[in-house]
């Protein structure tokens, strides 16, 4: 029962992340029914904005005051890197056929992760990215784990948690409270008619590309803290597996991502200590629930819209 | 490219003077290049010696003539009988522009190579002179009306012989542009060759020949395999090429399946390595090796067989979601799948389940293929000519390649084919017409794998080894982007595509390092200014440039005289 609760734990843990990634797909997908496959490379970018803000001010400090401006780092370098993404490469291809997009999302994926790659360590006295980076370890958020009875609880998963519960308030009053947020339903619902209602559909298509890198450059600290080290290539299996989670809860749906992210996160923790073949197999669980839900309900748990059969 | 024309007033005050130019800078070039271009020896093959050019001088000796020839089209002797059909003006242009750059990087080229202009020799300077006055001659040449080279009629034995003189042309230019150890030498032939080419295309010569070639199909395919089988030959049984050139064929086979599922049924698969890896898996465990898992040790077409089996069957697995998930959907299921497939061949290592692969090891030590008494891991002399293991591999994926070539058309041009492209271009509508949509999806799939299972036993043998870290999501992106780059749903285009892509990066070793940030920048460029692919099929270009109302007549008078 314990390995129960503290599987429950870690899977909700790492749920969180997903789900931080996934709400960037599902918004990005509502509204341009797009798949942005470079979504995995934006999260990436954040975790590297944060370092490089930690290394460039306050390197070997450990006060928790850096963490909010990390953070901040994270969300420039990741929104920078979107909104460039949906100008240069996306938009062009606004009403180009499906495989247009798809195919350059490839390629802007692979590009920013050699960029990383090639060109971290080419600013004066930094680590180079062709290894792993140690993440910066500050006061409060890393240190000796909670213990609740027999089950332990890291503090950069409390982190991770607390980052996913503040993230969805802001979201949901962003989006229902705010014109920005409305635009961006009624353009999910009708682009044409929200054009003529005096919505401006591009810049509402940034916003979107935005607010998930927000969300993404978020997650991007968390897993630097939780798993004490960022490479370049930690944002295509993650991608990936928020993606799962997106589909999982109905992509397109905002809350849905948020479930499916939860729902995946504790099916893999649970997977891998009960399941078949131990932690080696994990990874292959996310693809093959991704496929089934894909197959038998695409629409995913909470429905959000009808896969178009096209 | 292309530079914006001269004002037209500029252009007739000045047309009396190009032709003198041109000829001028010819003669400057050709001078030039007799002289020697570089004081340091060591650099760029030796073009050091005067009156004994080098390679690279050759070159520049070749585009010089090919300039007279055409500036003796636009006026001299030659006017009189193919002047009306080339566009010679328009093709000088080209041949100057692409001269002047060939000859600025030869400069940069030397300059770089041995630290400082001041190696330049004279004869350096001259050629470079006589390509500038090339240029600026071209520039001035007036242009003409001309007749449609569609009713250009030449003897047979002309055509045959033109087929002849392009392909012993390209592989010459295979042969020597592999022969280059150094990256600038590579460069600049690639830089010379694509001059060529702009040449042929801006003069109208391969719009010729692309008539040509639909008269004489016959010829030009076997004209086109006979070269491929004499390029062996060229490499005096050095195995360094020949090793790039068996990659690059493997590569070749597999883009070419993955073609019929992504360019003719328009299904886009991102985890069709998977199905190359199960063909190589297959016969890794099968094989005589020490590591093999399975003790038993069939005969080799027998592996052939049951490699490819096993793949079409993954593939039936994979197609089944098809009835229920299409567009980008289909393109995540499938790298799922191919991600599953890595995932499972990495844990099968006995401890996460039952030993088939050896997990992360692989199966290492796979010895060479023996059919009948031939070993493939011998050297075999032909005529004088030693060919080495990968010759015979070589020749070995030629007969495949020409078989997926084979399968390929003979679908494309069948009832199935057409079911494809139909379903392609709109499934409801497809269906309403009575086209077994699910059918044809499935049997798009499973050919595709039955292909690259073929491919992929071959393969093992050819590496000796498989592990499954060769059959990453970044191998699937490669092969999508080679028929992205070629253009979907051609044979040459995909053929053009794989080779480039294997090549280049082999070729180039300072370019290794930025491989991969180019190709994915390569992808996004693509997609953006040409994502019809390098050899578009004229109707796939139209899907992308609906607006482009010229192309459109043009394709449907194409059609209606296909239909008479």
């Amino acid at each position: 029962m314990d390995l129960f609760f503290q599987q429950l734990v870690n899977g909700l843990t790492l749920g969180s992340l997903y789900a931080l990634i996934a709400v960037g797909y599902t918004v990005v997908y509502g509204i341009v029914q797009l798949i942005n496959f470079a979504h995995g490379e934006v999260f990436m970018i954040g975790a590297f904005g944060a370092l490089t803000t930690y290394l460039l001010f306050f390197d070997g400090q450990t006060g928790v005051w850096i963490l909010p401006i990390m953070i901040i780092g994270a969300m420039i370098a990741s929104v920078g890197t979107a909104v460039l993404m949906e100008r240069i490469a996306y938009r062009p291809l606004r009403n180009a056929p499906r495989l247009a997009p798809l195919i350059t999302a490839i390629g802007i994926s692979v590009f920013l992760q050699e960029f990383i790659r090639l060109f971290y360590e080419k600013i004066p006295d930094f680590p180079s990215a062709k290894q792993r980076i140690p993440f910066p370890q500050l006061d409060v958020v890393s240190g000796t784990a909670v213990e609740v009875g027999s089950v332990t609880i890291q503090r950069s998963a409390i982190f991770t948690v607390a980052a996913l519960i503040i993230c969805s308030a802001l979201l949901w009053y962003f989006i229902t409270r705010t014109r920005l947020g409305r635009g961006m339903q009624a353009v999910s619902q009708d682009p044409d008619t929200a054009r003529l209602m005096g919505i401006n559909v591009d810049r509402i298509i940034v916003v979107a590309f935005a607010l998930g890198a927000v969300l993404a450059a978020v997650a991007g600290v968390s897993q630097g803290l939780q798993n004490n080290n960022i490479d370049f290539r930690m944002g295509f299996l993650a991608g990936l597996k928020a993606f799962t989670a997106a589909v999982l809860g109905g992509i397109g749906n905002i809350q849905g991502a948020v479930v499916g992210g939860l729902v995946l996160g504790v099916v893999e923790a649970m997977a891998t200590q009960f399941g078949l073949g131990g932690s080696t197999w994990k990874d292959v669980w996310a693809f093959v629930i991704l496929i089934l839900v894909l197959v038998f309900r695409p629409q995913g748990l909470l429905g959000a819209r009808v896969v178009d059969r096209a | 490219m292309r530079i914006p024309n001269l004002p037209e007033s500029f252009t007739t005050k000045h047309a009396a003077k190009g032709w003198p130019l041109g000829l001028a800078g010819v003669a400057l070039l050709i001078i030039g290049s007799f002289l020697s271009w570089s004081y340091d020896d060591q650099i760029l093959g030796d073009l050091s010696l005067n009156l004994y050019p080098g390679g690279l001088q050759i070159l520049a000796i070749i585009g010089a003539v090919l300039g007279l020839l055409l500036l003796l089209t636009a006026k001299g002797p030659l006017e009189s009988r193919i002047g009306p059909w080339l566009d010679a003006a328009l093709g000088l242009r080209a041949l100057g522009l692409w001269m002047l750059i060939y000859m600025v990087l030869v400069l940069v080229a030397i300059t770089t190579d041995s630290d400082g202009l001041i190696n330049v020799n004279p004869g350096g300077w001259v050629s470079f002179v006589g390509a500038l006055l090339l240029f600026l001659g071209a520039r001035v040449v007036p242009l003409r009306e001309h007749r449609d080279l569609a009713a250009a009629r030449a003897p047979g034995w002309a055509e045959v012989l033109a087929i002849a003189v392009v392909m012993a042309g390209v592989l010459f230019g295979a042969a020597y542009a592999l022969g280059r150890e150094d990256a600038w030498s590579f460069v600049l032939f690639l830089v010379f060759a694509a001059g060529i080419i702009a040449m042929m295309v801006r003069t109208g010569i391969l719009t010729w020949f692309g008539h040509v070639a639909q008269r004489q199909k016959k010829v030009l395919t076997l004209s086109a395999f006979l070269v491929a089988f004499l390029f062996p030959f060229t490499q005096n049984g050095s195995d360094a090429n020949m090793s790039i050139a068996t990659q690059v064929l493997v590569f070749a086979a597999t883009a070419m399946g993955l073609n019929i599922v992504v360019g003719l049924a328009g299904l886009l698969d991102l985890g069709y390595i998977a199905f190359l890896g199960s063909g190589a898996y297959v016969a890794a465990t099968m094989s005589q090796s020490a590591f093999a898992t399975i003790g038993w040790k069939p005969p080799f077409l027998v592996v052939v067989l049951l490699g490819a089996s096993v793949a079409a069957i993954l593939g039936l697995i994979i197609g089944s979601p098809t009835l229920r998930v299409s567009g980008d959907y289909l393109a995540i299921v499938t790298l799922g799948f191919g991600e599953i497939f890595r995932f499972s061949m990495f844990n099968l290592d006995g401890n996460n389940g039952p030993n088939l692969t050896n997990g992360p090891n692989g199966v290492p030590g796979i010895p060479d293929l023996e059919i009948g008494s031939f070993n493939f891991g011998a050297t075999h002399t032909i005529a004088g000519i030693d060919l080495g293991r990968f010759s015979n591999y070589y020749f070995l994926l030629l007969i495949l390649i020409g078989g997926v070539i084979l399968v390929f058309s003979r679908l494309n041009d069948s009832r199935i084919g057409r079911g494809w492209v139909a379903i392609r271009e709109d499934e409801k509508a497809a269906e309403a017409m009575g086209v077994n949509v699910f059918g044809l999806k499935l049997l798009a799939f499973s050919v595709g794998a039955f292909l690259a299972g073929l491919a992929g036993t071959i393969k093992a043998h050819q590496d000796g080894a498989v592990s499954p870290d060769q059959y990453v999501f970044l191998e699937s992106a490669f092969l999508l982007a080679a028929i992205v780059l070629g253009g979907m749903g051609t044979i040459a285009g995909v053929l053009l595509g794989a080779t480039i892509l294997k090549l280049l990066p082999e070729k180039l070793r300072f370019f290794s390092e930025y491989r991969l940030l180019l190709f994915g920048l390569l992808l996004v460029l693509m997609m953006r200014f040409r994502p019809e692919g390098l050899v578009a099929s004229r109707r796939r270009q139209l899907e992308f440039h609906e607006e482009d109302e010229e192309l459109a007549v043009a394709i449907e008078h194409e059609l209606v005289e296909e239909a008479k």
